[in-house]
């Protein structure tokens, strides 16, 4: 009884008070007239502390103890993929496909997008040909059918540097370029065509 | 008592104020012109020193190092003596400090854009530089410890608790990420690889923020925000609690940096759960400077001073909620890699320190000139101007980078990527391109503004050099025994500056050895692959190139556990492929596609040599829409041939299982390699020197990740 008041009455003359908010300022504490307030810490700030650590010790169990899927990458990598690959067999199931020329405009000018985002890196927009070959004369290295076409885009000439783009572009979208390339881009006259590659057809 | 008496001299602290206003200036001259090379790639003019990828490195360091780095030193040196009562310890150090330290911001102005660099970023500078700048810290650590040591304030105030976890941590941190073996006076290769180089790097990358970015502005804020408000510190007890908690947790956080990576998952979750924990440590900062200016708001509305350090704090409190909102692994499979984190980073870097900066600036030259500041309304138009600048350049980043980042993952219902063209998804963003250098511009007027309201005032007053003080001398423990107030043991820390230093060395080490040992010591967290092989002598070459022209800063080569990811650029790295990239590759932002596998031939990305050959001399012709930079002097600059044997002689050290003897067979390798190379590119009709750069740089694109896809092939 007799320590708490003399407790009290020395924190009593260890403040002054504030006049601006009322609260206590710390006796001694001046640092080039800077002082300092005896204010508690927010409750708020501390409850935020306290379920910050009681996110880091939940996660961390979960993590170290019971090795949750979701937080072991390799397994959340394995899920997605095999959730994909049975959306896929679906998809498969229903599908006829022919590999035949498309001339509608609407096809054409997918077509035309393809060409334009992919193909065009290496044939150049207008066709003529600059790591690729020419795609507007009349020689061809693998054939110049629309099936022919659409083998090369479908797999590839990998010694030459032509991708295979089946993992890339869905099977109407491989025939609508190789349409493209056959009604839109044959015959016209590139700025700087390549020179002739391959064998010319009639 | 005996009251003695002493005198501050302001020079030191002018001196390096005048360096803060010239070097905020170049470094943020050089990042609008860095913000419109990304709009106008045409605009380097075919000059290596103007290129994105050159000037890059220098805005950060410019920033980083030469604009926050003197705006702390002017802090340190205005605010220490004063509040310790003592002149700072010596005049000499402070001058060899001071000229030491302009000298390596020159050196690395001029370092940087050539492309002598370490590519380790905000640690690019070569190794000689690295080398003053421990020496230039040290000279500084020791005037400022000896400045403590004679002190006649019994007691350290926040500020300085903060400016010496400062000082102990950047030590630490330069130290041990910039450890490097030369191979000549320019070159060096660091002596971590791949992931475990990337951890080393982020610990270092993080807590440059942390430490150098954070911890000496909240030192500085704790001196000049209660001195401009005239207002107490609100919570000494916060004070103590959000210090010893925020650099405790801070040095754990660099892992954040790497989620999703070859980084194994439980360095992964240490990142990610020490972020979270951050978030009430760094508000506790954030209120104790904007509850300092409680019974002081009336005086906010009017004084620009007081306003920009409300902006500033507020910044402050923004970027570090966001920060480890960002190091949630859902949150970070989004951002990662995109804009998204150059905006969070310049609300910290714009608002907090830039605010800070020139709030402290538009406070201390009235003062150190004894006049009043030129112009209060011109100080407030700067205010909008930096506030807007800074709100028009985050807030486009953080639409484009949501923006691509959704193309990226976009799957179409057959399955395949809805954007397969990663330029699709860059040209859709450019607006928001344009919008950040508008920002930028408005945020640099400021500057402008800035810079002439301080010159007139400059002009208009007259140098106060010495300000006479007097305090009574400090009697050693006289006082000790009688504190017992309920803080009465980290009372007792505040008089003793050494034990203090102590404590605060082990807190900061704590983290980052839990997390760096094992990775070198346990083996299973680097799973060896026996397919990877060390890079012929003409990649290594190429390889260095790549670093040299800093394509890592806008290329990753990091392939994330995403189907997204794995569809676009192939398998996902793993750690073991790293094991001989010294240093490592995986970048932070995919401004252009991934380049972790851009040598297999199998996969969508691969491409062609005479395609490199002619994307390199002018990535326009390849991609109309591309933003790439030309770099055409790769094509006439030849190999450094030369430095080869020296190179496979450092890299033998650093335990690259080349054969015994292998740096003379190599340079015969190298040139069989190019000649090869030289002859496909002949053959496509390109007419090129087998010495070429372009040649190295093509056999290294080439043979990017394919050693594990070698058997598929």
């Amino acid at each position: 009884m007799d320590n708490e008041k003399k407790h009290l009455q020395k924190k009593d003359e260890e403040y002054e008070i504030d006049t601006l908010t009322n609260d206590r300022l710390i006796k001694g504490h001046d640092y080039d007239g800077i002082r300092e307030l005896d204010n508690d810490l927010p409750p708020w700030w501390k409850w935020l502390f306290y379920i910050t650590i009681a996110f880091a010790i939940i996660y961390s169990v979960r993590l170290f103890v019971f090795k949750a899927p979701d937080l072991i990458q390799a397994d959340e990598y394995q899920n997605e993929m095999a959730s994909y690959q049975a959306s896929k067999a679906v998809a498969k199931a229903n599908k006829a496909f022919e590999v035949k020329l498309l001339t509608s405009d609407a096809d054409l000018a997918k077509g035309s997008e393809t060409w334009h985002k992919i193909c065009a890196a290496c044939h150049m927009a207008d066709g003529g040909g600059l790591v690729g070959p020419n795609m507007t004369d009349n020689y061809w290295l693998h054939g110049n059918t629309v099936q022919d076409l659409y083998n090369v885009v479908t797999n590839g000439v990998l010694a030459k540097g032509m991708l295979s783009y089946k993992d890339q572009l869905s099977d109407k979208a491989r025939l609508e370029v190789v349409s493209y390339v056959l009604e839109k881009l044959q015959g016209t006259k590139p700025a700087h065509p390549k020179a002739p590659q391959g064998k010319k057809y009639k | 008592m005996r009251i003695e008496k002493f005198t501050y001299d302001n020079k030191l602290t002018k001196l390096f104020m005048y360096a803060t206003i010239l070097w905020g200036f170049v470094g943020m001259l050089v990042g609008l012109t860095a913000a419109f090379d990304l709009i106008f790639p045409a605009l380097n003019a075919g000059i290596p020193w103007l290129t994105f990828s050159h000037i890059r490195p220098l805005h950060t360091n410019a920033v980083i190092f030469a604009f926050v780095g003197n705006g702390i030193f002017t802090a340190v040196y205005y605010a220490t003596p004063r509040l310790l009562k003592t002149p700072m310890y010596s005049k000499k150090l402070g001058s060899i400090h001071f000229w030491g330290w302009q000298l390596i911001i020159v050196s690395a102005a001029i370092t940087l854009p050539l492309g002598l660099t370490q590519s380790k970023e905000y640690a690019e500078l070569i190794w000689p530089i690295d080398v003053a700048v421990v020496v230039i810290w040290v000279i500084f650590g020791i005037n400022f410890f000896m400045t403590l040591v004679k002190r006649r304030m019994k007691h350290m105030y926040v500020a300085i608790w903060f400016w010496i976890a400062t000082w102990i941590t950047v030590a630490v941190l330069y130290i041990v990420n910039n450890l490097q073996l030369p191979t000549s006076f320019l070159h060096s290769y660091p002596i971590y690889a791949g992931i475990q180089d990337a951890l080393v790097q982020w610990w270092y990358g993080h807590n440059a923020v942390a430490f150098f970015l954070t911890t000496p502005y909240l030192g500085l804020m704790y001196y000049f925000v209660p001195k401009a408000a005239n207002r107490p510190i609100y919570s000494y007890k916060l004070s103590i609690i959000h210090f010893w908690a925020l650099i405790f947790i801070y040095i754990w956080a660099g892992p954040h940096h790497l989620l999703y990576s070859a980084l194994p998952d439980w360095v992964q979750a240490l990142g990610v759960v020490f972020s979270v924990m951050l978030i009430a440590p760094s508000w506790g900062g954030m209120i104790n400077g904007l509850l300092t200016l409680r019974g002081a708001w009336d005086k906010v509305r009017k004084d620009p001073v007081l306003k920009m350090f409300v902006v500033g704090v507020t910044a402050y409190g923004m970027s570090t909620f966001e920060g480890p909102m960002l190091a949630l692994k859902s949150v970070n499979a989004l951002s990662h890699f995109t804009d998204w984190t150059i905006a969070h980073v310049h609300i910290g870097t714009l608002g907090w320190n830039g605010m800070l900066t020139f709030g402290m600036i538009y406070w201390l030259v009235p003062r150190l000139f004894n006049t009043k500041l030129y112009s209060r309304a011109l100080a407030n138009v700067h205010f909008w101007f930096a506030t807007l600048g800074m709100l028009f350049f985050a807030i486009p980043l953080y639409f484009a980078g949501f923006t691509q980042s959704l193309m990226w993952k976009q799957f179409t219902d057959a399955g395949y990527l809805a954007y397969p063209n990663f330029l699709e998804t860059v040209t859709q963003i450019l607006p928001m391109y344009a919008l950040r250098a508008f920002g930028g511009s408005l945020y640099f007027t400021g500057v402008i503004l800035f810079i002439i309201n301080i010159r007139k005032t400059v002009v208009a007053g007259k140098f106060v050099r010495y300000e006479e003080d007097q305090a009574p001398a400090l009697e050693h423990d006289a006082h000790g025994s009688k504190e017992n107030l309920q803080w009465g043991w980290h009372r007792k820390l505040e008089g003793k500056a050494i034990q203090f230093s102590v404590f605060a060395f082990i807190a900061i080490l704590i983290g980052g050895a839990i997390e760096m040992i094992p990775m070198f010591m346990v083996k299973s967290n680097v799973p060896t692959i026996a397919a990877v092989k060390p890079y012929t002598p003409l990649e290594l070459q190429g390889r260095d190139i790549y670093v040299s022209e800093g394509c890592y800063l806008c290329h990753s080569q990091m392939i994330r556990p995403f189907r997204s990811e794995t569809e676009r650029y192939g398998e996902y790295t793993k750690a073991g492929e790293g094991v001989y990239d010294f240093p490592f590759q995986y970048g932070s932002k995919r401004t252009g596609p991934d380049l972790a596998r851009e040598g297999v031939t199998s996969l969508p990305n691969y491409k062609p040599n005479s395609w490199h050959y002619n994307h390199m001399l002018d990535p326009q012709k390849m991609n109309a829409e591309s933003i790439m930079p030309p770099y055409p002097w790769l094509i006439t600059r030849n190999i450094d041939i030369a430095s080869t044997p020296a190179k496979i002689r450092a890299m033998i050290k650093l335990g690259v299982p080349y054969p015994k003897g292998y740096d003379k067979a190599a340079i015969a390798d190298l040139e069989m390699q190019a000649h090869e190379i030289g002859e496909n590119l002949r053959q496509s009709g390109i007419k090129v020197d087998d010495n070429k750069e372009i040649i190295a740089l093509i056999a290294y694109l080439q043979r990017l990740g394919t050693d594990i896809y070698k058997d598929k092939e």
